[in-house]
């Protein structure tokens, strides 16, 4: 989504549902139009620090100093195969079984 | 006018940003399904991932190879969506600051020239898990199978500029950089295990009649695991352009662009439908990783780890006077051509000592090497071992005939070839007497050869050598007779005009 449809009330209403589609979230129709408020109002919020200069500043990727925290390459065992099947919803074999992903999404 | 984009498979041991075993490694092949998973390639809640430094390394080389620069400062980055093949629901990767960019490649074309292939960006991200719909024993299953093993694996991207014109180049650049990989060793280059795959982008400038031109838009092939997938998507888009052009008048532009899949039993490319959303990835910087800092010191140990490249290689052998092809056959595998390298060593170096090792290995060690199934470093002897046998038949001391029989004896045993084959008596026994007088009778007993050689007739000397090899008995050798035949001849002339 553009930068400025997002701000203040801009925020659309199938905005809204495509986020919350990204998100894997279920948002009853009848809630829509509460969460595009909120939305719109902690995006203002946040749309404040367009305001500060930052001109000839260094995007911060991370807010601490360090950097190259570095494993060196000697393999470890796996887990068990019941270890890694126990959460999963269904299994078949050594699988993790879901339903059948269409290729044209959901 | 052909982009690439090349994800190769990084043959670390560990993966990208766990300590789980790597598929990529030739001693994590093939496992049983989701044997190589830890907690945080499962995406366990409170794991974190902890960056693999030979990734880096490997990633650094492979673009320093490539005339890249290397980013003394990079970061990794979220690529958010869903997915059953990717448990954490994003997949870590590099967004805006590559840790290689900005390179070029000379691609050596037949006959000598080069083109100049750019190379926008080179960035490292893990691989995905796979999605599978066969049980073992081939029962299909109506849902989708997921197997972690592969997520994880570190893969490397890298992107050229639209540079390419034809599908041969492009085929010849990804065999070329096949081969710069694994002169790396940053992956054994195994097309059927999907250790590099391929997506080039596609679309042809249609001059029109009137003057002037169009673009078609631009077509992405999705992964070809395969240089004749490669070539055939490629040539199909070509043409196939054109005709939808003709249909439908679309050029290239915002939103014009589509991906499509190969289908290798058409030979077609088909239209893979995307699902709308599929761009909306909101890219942001993990804050699970600190970034990457790349210092002279550590630089110039990843550069030092560099080897001499296959196309510097070929251009060296063929200064010793072998023939491009040969040249070719030397460096196309990694191991045996380094094995070359050790020969050339141990006979001191040089264009003669490689230009007589070439033409050995290829010649005699490859038709054994053929015979055992293997490369021309596991044939059975050692470096020193054909660097003695080429020097016997270099001095002369050993003819060619012989060759095969020392081979035989002193393959898979640490015998030293003189020695060896002199207790076999395969030597050449010097004794010019007995040649000379060899050669008188075989001249004597085929006057007519002789007279011809004497006219300038060199080809009948032929007859003359074969008299005289077959009256020694194999232990003189050809190069020998033909000198001392010429000799003899040249001598009788001298005489007959004196």
């Amino acid at each position: 989504m553009k930068e400025q449809e997002a701000r203040g009330n801009a925020l659309s209403a199938a905005q809204v549902a495509h986020v919350a589609k990204l998100a894997r979230l279920e948002v009853a129709p009848g809630r829509i139009e509460e969460y595009r408020t909120q939305l719109a109002a902690v995006l203002a919020h946040i749309a404040k620090l367009d305001a500060v200069d930052i001109a000839g500043t260094e995007p911060m990727a991370h807010p601490f100093e360090s950097s190259n925290r570095l494993d060196d390459d000697e393999p470890v065992e796996g887990l068990p195969i019941e270890a890694i099947l126990r959460n999963a919803p269904a299994a078949e074999g050594r699988f993790l079984a879901v339903p059948k992903v269409l290729a044209e999404g959901d | 006018m052909v982009g690439l984009e090349i994800h190769v498979e990084l043959a670390t041991r560990s993966k990208m940003f766990t300590r789980a075993g790597s598929p990529g490694h030739p001693d994590f092949y093939d496992r049983e399904p989701n044997s190589l998973v830890t907690p945080t390639v499962a995406a366990l809640p409170g794991t974190l991932p902890v960056m693999n430094r030979r990734a880096v390394e490997m990633s650094m080389m492979v673009g320093l190879a490539l005339g890249c620069s290397i980013a003394r400062r990079s970061k990794w980055d979220r690529k958010n969506y869903y997915y059953p093949d990717l448990p954490k629901g994003y997949q870590i990767s590099q967004y805006d600051l590559p840790l290689c960019h900005d390179g070029a490649f000379e691609l050596p074309l037949p006959g000598g020239a080069t083109r100049r292939i750019g190379i926008i960006r080179a960035h490292l991200e893990e691989d995905t898990g796979k999605l599978g719909h066969e049980l073992p024993g081939g029962f299909s299953y109506e849902g989708s199978l997921v197997d972690l093993n592969r997520a994880g694996t570190p893969l490397l991207e890298i992107v050229t500029a639209p540079d390419f014109d034809s599908a041969d180049d492009v085929v010849a650049f990804a065999q070329e950089l096949r081969g710069i990989c694994r002169f790396l060793g940053v992956t054994e280059g195994i097309m059927q295990k999907g250790h590099m795959r391929f997506e080039p982008n596609i679309n042809v400038i249609i001059e029109l009649e009137g003057g002037g031109t169009v673009k078609t838009p631009v077509v992405e092939v999705k992964n070809l695991n395969s240089f004749k997938a490669l070539k055939g998507a490629i040539e199909f888009e070509a043409a196939a352009q054109v005709d939808r052009w003709r249909e439908d008048g679309r050029v290239m532009g915002p939103g014009a662009k589509s991906t499509r899949g190969w289908d290798d039993v058409r030979c077609a490319t088909v239209l893979q439908r995307e699902k709308e959303d599929a761009h909306d990835y909101r890219y942001f910087p993990d804050p699970d990783l600190v970034p990457v800092t790349v210092d002279d010191a550590w630089l110039a140990r990843v550069r030092a780890e560099v080897p001499e490249l296959p196309h510097a290689r070929r251009a060296r052998f063929v200064g010793y006077g072998l023939e491009a092809k040969d040249a070719a056959a030397l460096v196309e595998d990694r191991e045996p051509c380094l094995f070359f390298e050790q020969v050339v060593a141990e006979l001191g170096g040089g264009a003669k000592a490689g230009y007589a090792a070439g033409k050995f290995l290829l010649n005699q060690l490859s038709k054994r090497a053929n015979e055992l199934g293997c490369g021309l470093h596991r044939a059975g002897l050692t470096a020193a071992q054909v660097a003695g046998i080429v020097s016997l038949r270099e001095s002369g001391a050993l003819g060619a005939q012989n060759v095969d029989a020392l081979v035989a004896a002193i393959a898979g045993s640490a015998q030293d070839p003189k020695s060896a084959a002199e207790a076999a008596g395969l030597l050449v026994v010097r004794d010019d007497a007995a040649l000379d007088a060899w050669v008188d009778r075989a001249i004597a007993a085929n006057a007519q050869a002789a007279a011809d050689v004497r006219a300038g007739k060199m080809a009948a000397i032929g007859r003359i050598v074969g008299a005289v090899m077959k009256l020694a008995g194999g232990t003189v050798d050809a190069k020998t007779v033909n000198e001392r035949i010429v000799a003899r001849l040249r001598v009788a002339r001298l005489g007959e005009g004196a």
